[in-house]
């Protein structure tokens, strides 16, 4: 087990590094520069050259490349053109808000998921089934940004349950979280359905049947774990798009996070920060995948086996 | 169960932003002054509202354009205006009590030396203070336009003291002047909360000249315009210190809600790129800023709020005010005549061509909605003279990179700017691609240019110099103009209260001294 994960943690790092270069080219080979959104009417055209050489945006391409890898392996994500603090304490900032939101997403949609998923599979072909799938299908086809503003419109103006907007106290976290969560079950259940589905016809499924096992107790204990192990693959991708994701969530309820810091530095060409903010969305992804590896690693003794 | 659910959870969201707490206001600001990265000037990149309550400056300019004091007492400049004097208030301190001086002034306008806006204090060549409340400021070259510069929110003045102290810091994780609030917290594209300067006693033109009748003020940034709305509906902000044209029958649809009209700075314009194509040719370009409708967009896209716009500054500036000859208006007859005198006639789809090639133009606008909608209407006038233009969308860096490798012909855009010198900024021959979009590098624009800029000795030449200027782009029909938005604000009148007549520009000190809770 643990040379599995030694093995698993060291195949990132080339990934890494490929995905910091793809990250640094797709940002600056964007048309459009920082410079132009610094400068105010009346300044002069020697000011604007010389705002460019400052932060060393004449140099050849490369150059800048390994310039901003070299500080990144000291740990210095340098400094935000147009914000002008250092994009380390920015994502810090704004890390916290995005965690939250995302990590209470992704239990709500998980959990919801798996309990949709499980109940349409225990009455397969039945309305409950149909109705079901029907649901959730609605609620990952509506756009978050409309499906955000609906809700507001229903809870927090018609019923005046919860607040509008905002990030202070738990009660702002919920529309953002169903939100976003609504979107995500709908792949959790259809996984957990099929696995399910698939898992009920095994042989040993059979013998418990035959064994006289009760079917709910078939349906939970035995199946439902063995379905789980492609739940966790999905989970774990979705932790660091779930991260990201919320940006249209984030700008609708007016929350501070990655998503919001990463549109704005995006609109004005503000490289350091859409970089640093890629880059720890990046990891995050990666970071997700290599959970969801070791989880299904742990779980699954056949996968340790084969990695022998 | 439910009721006591939702019970806790209105309580609790009452709680969140305070609004029904007694003397506690929140207001939403402007979209365009959100995420606003430091309160210092010299590093900024945009200076938002709530630093016109943090700091003051030293005169205060009102809705017609006359300036009045406000941490200056009186100025006077010499007859050559080559010597301004400026007399200051007596007894103002900064918020962390240090006193503010002639030595104040004198530090601060020399730190613009050198930075991103030197441009603001480039006329001035010395600063004398022969006493502590007596300022002279020694100028290079006479600048009729100091006073705009110095009543603009870029020149408040901050606490020496603090600003050395705080050094990289400064403006990031503290602001510290001498305005009617004192900055309590600050979260950087989220919220500020400001606290009353219990000893301010120096107000300008508000009518109340002691500390602000609100103890606390909270000013949130909301992109979003219907999260914005919808709070402010519900009451969980008091006030939206902007609303979108959009919006503006449903907050008068609301009976808890007033508005009030402020003075517009916007300008919706289309720029022509004279280096491109058949735009060289003046006549086409007459053509084509004469075949523009003011007032069908006016009515149609913006339902008749706002202005239409005829040249290329707001109406509030008398140097709006040209030979009403240069004014660009509707003349469809005229553009027709115009394109088949320069040898356009019109082709058998209703489309002209030359030389069995049709009239296609390449119209751009930036991504955002009204441009678009705007960029739709002009397609279609364009097409009722016979040019078939194609419409094509950028975000906002986008199409500048676009206009600089000048690949454009015609673009819809539009500008905020209460002062003539916008001429020289989107006309001016040293900026071709981006800002001067029309690619215009004239010998006369750039002698009268200059001569407005930096050769008017006193205001009056100034306004005579500009306006020649201004009637000169005209003739040229470098652009053609399209509309003036008005700016509204809109408040909870249920919980707060304006006075009647606003005075100034915009939702600034003045209007946050004057505001009051209604009991």
């Amino acid at each position: 087990m643990p040379e599995y994960i030694l093995r698993r943690t060291f195949v990132l790092m080339p990934v890494f590094f490929v995905v910091s270069l793809v990250i640094f080219l797709i940002t600056h080979l964007v048309p459009g520069d920082p410079i132009d959104n610094l400068l105010q009417v009346g300044s002069s055209p020697e000011m604007k050259a010389k705002l460019i050489a400052e932060y060393g945006l004449d140099r050849p391409l490369h150059e800048q490349y390994l310039l901003w890898l070299g500080r990144l392996l000291t740990g210095d994500l340098g400094e935000a053109i147009i914000l002008k603090r250092p994009v380390f304490d920015l994502i810090l900032q704004n890390l916290p808000y995005s965690l939250t939101l995302g990590a209470a997403a992704l239990a709500f949609s998980t959990a919801f998921g798996i309990i949709v998923g499980a109940l349409a599979a225990t009455f397969p072909g039945t309305k409950v089934d149909e109705g079901a799938m029907g649901f959730i299908l609605l609620g990952s086809t509506v756009p978050s940004f409309w499906l955000g503003l609906l809700l507001i419109l229903f809870f927090a103006v018609m019923l005046g349950w919860f607040p509008v907007s905002g990030a202070r106290g738990w009660s702002s976290l919920v529309l953002p979280v169903l939100t976003v969560g609504l979107g995500g079950i709908a792949l959790t259940a259809r996984v957990t359905r099929v696995a399910m589905l698939e898992t009920a016809q095994k042989d040993f499924v059979f013998l418990l049947h035959a064994k006289g096992v009760p079917h709910r107790s078939i349906q939970v204990r035995h199946i439902l774990r063995h379905a789980m192990i492609p739940v966790i693959t999905i989970v774990g991708l979705r932790i660091g798009w779930i991260i990201g994701g919320s940006v249209t969530v984030e700008y609708v309820f007016a929350r501070p996070g990655l998503g919001t810091l990463l549109i704005r530095s995006l609109n004005q060409r503000d490289y350091p920060v859409v970089q640093g903010s890629l880059l720890m969305l990046a990891m995050a992804v990666m970071l997700g995948t290599l959970l969801a590896d070791i989880l299904h690693a742990a779980i699954d003794p056949r996968v340790r086996e084969r990695a022998r | 169960m439910l009721k006591r659910l939702q019970g806790l959870t209105l309580a609790a969201s009452i709680l969140v932003f305070g609004s029904a707490g007694a003397q506690e206001v929140t207001l939403v600001v402007n979209p365009n002054v959100i995420g606003a990265p430091t309160f210092n000037p010299l590093k900024a990149t945009v200076i938002n509202t709530q630093s016109t309550l943090i700091f003051d400056t030293l005169v205060q300019r009102d809705r017609n354009f006359s300036y009045h004091p406000a941490l200056a007492l009186s100025w006077e400049s010499s007859g050559d205006g080559l010597t301004w004097t400026f007399k200051l208030k007596e007894g103002v301190k900064f918020h962390d009590g240090e006193p503010f001086n002639g030595e104040a002034v004198k530090w601060w306008l020399e730190a613009y030396r050198g930075s991103q806006v030197d441009n603001l204090v480039d006329a001035i060549a010395t600063i004398d203070v022969p006493d502590p409340y007596t300022v002279k400021l020694n100028m290079k070259r006479p600048d009729p336009n100091l006073l705009f510069n110095l009543s603009s929110s870029w020149m408040g003045f901050p606490s020496p003291k603090a600003v050395k102290e705080m050094g990289e810091d400064y403006g990031v994780k503290g602001a510290v002047g001498t305005g009617p609030f004192i900055l309590e917290e600050h979260v950087v594209g989220q919220y500020t909360v400001l606290r009353r300067n219990p000893d301010y006693t120096w107000g300008g033109l508000s009518q109340n000249k002691g500390p602000a009748r609100i103890a606390r003020i909270t000013m949130r940034e909301i992109a979003e315009q219907s999260t914005a709305f919808l709070e402010l509906k519900t009451g969980g902000v008091d006030a939206l210190l902007y609303v979108p044209t959009d919006f503006v029958p449903q907050v008068k649809a609301e009976a808890n809600l007033a508005m009030v009209e402020l003075m517009g700075s916007d300008v919706m314009y289309m720029p022509i790129n004279v280096t491109s194509g058949p735009f060289a040719d003046i006549r086409i370009r007459e053509a084509v800023a004469l075949a523009i409708d003011q007032k069908e967009i006016l009515q149609g896209i913006f339902k008749g709020v706002g202005m239409e716009a005829h040249n290329f500054l707001i109406s509030a500036l008398s140097e709006s005010k040209v030979d009403p000859k240069y004014n660009i208006g509707y003349n469809p007859e005229r553009a027709k005549k115009l394109l088949d005198e320069a040898g356009w006639p019109v082709g058998s789809d209703g489309t002209r061509e030359k030389d069995g090639k049709p009239f296609t133009v390449k119209l751009w606008a930036q991504s955002e909605s009204e441009f678009k909608r705007v960029a739709e209407a002009v397609q279609a006038q364009l097409a009722a003279v016979g040019i078939k233009a194609e419409v094509t969308t950028f975000d906002s860096s986008t199409i500048r990179e676009q206009y600089k490798a000048n690949n454009h012909q015609l673009a819809i855009r539009s500008y905020s700017w209460p002062n003539a010198d916008i001429l020289n900024w989107f006309f001016g021959g040293a900026r071709l691609g981006y800002p001067n979009v029309s690619m215009w590098n004239d010998a006369k624009a750039e002698e009268l240019g200059a001569t407005a800029q930096t050769g008017s000795r006193t205001p009056e030449e100034r306004l005579i110099n500009y306006t020649k200027y201004h009637e000169y782009v005209l003739s040229q029909f470098v652009f053609a103009p399209i509309y003036q938005p008005v700016q509204f604000m809109a408040y909870n009148k249920a919980r707060i209260r304006f006075p009647d007549k606003i005075m100034t520009p915009e939702f600034d000190s003045v209007m946050a001294l004057d505001m009051e809770i209604v009991e």
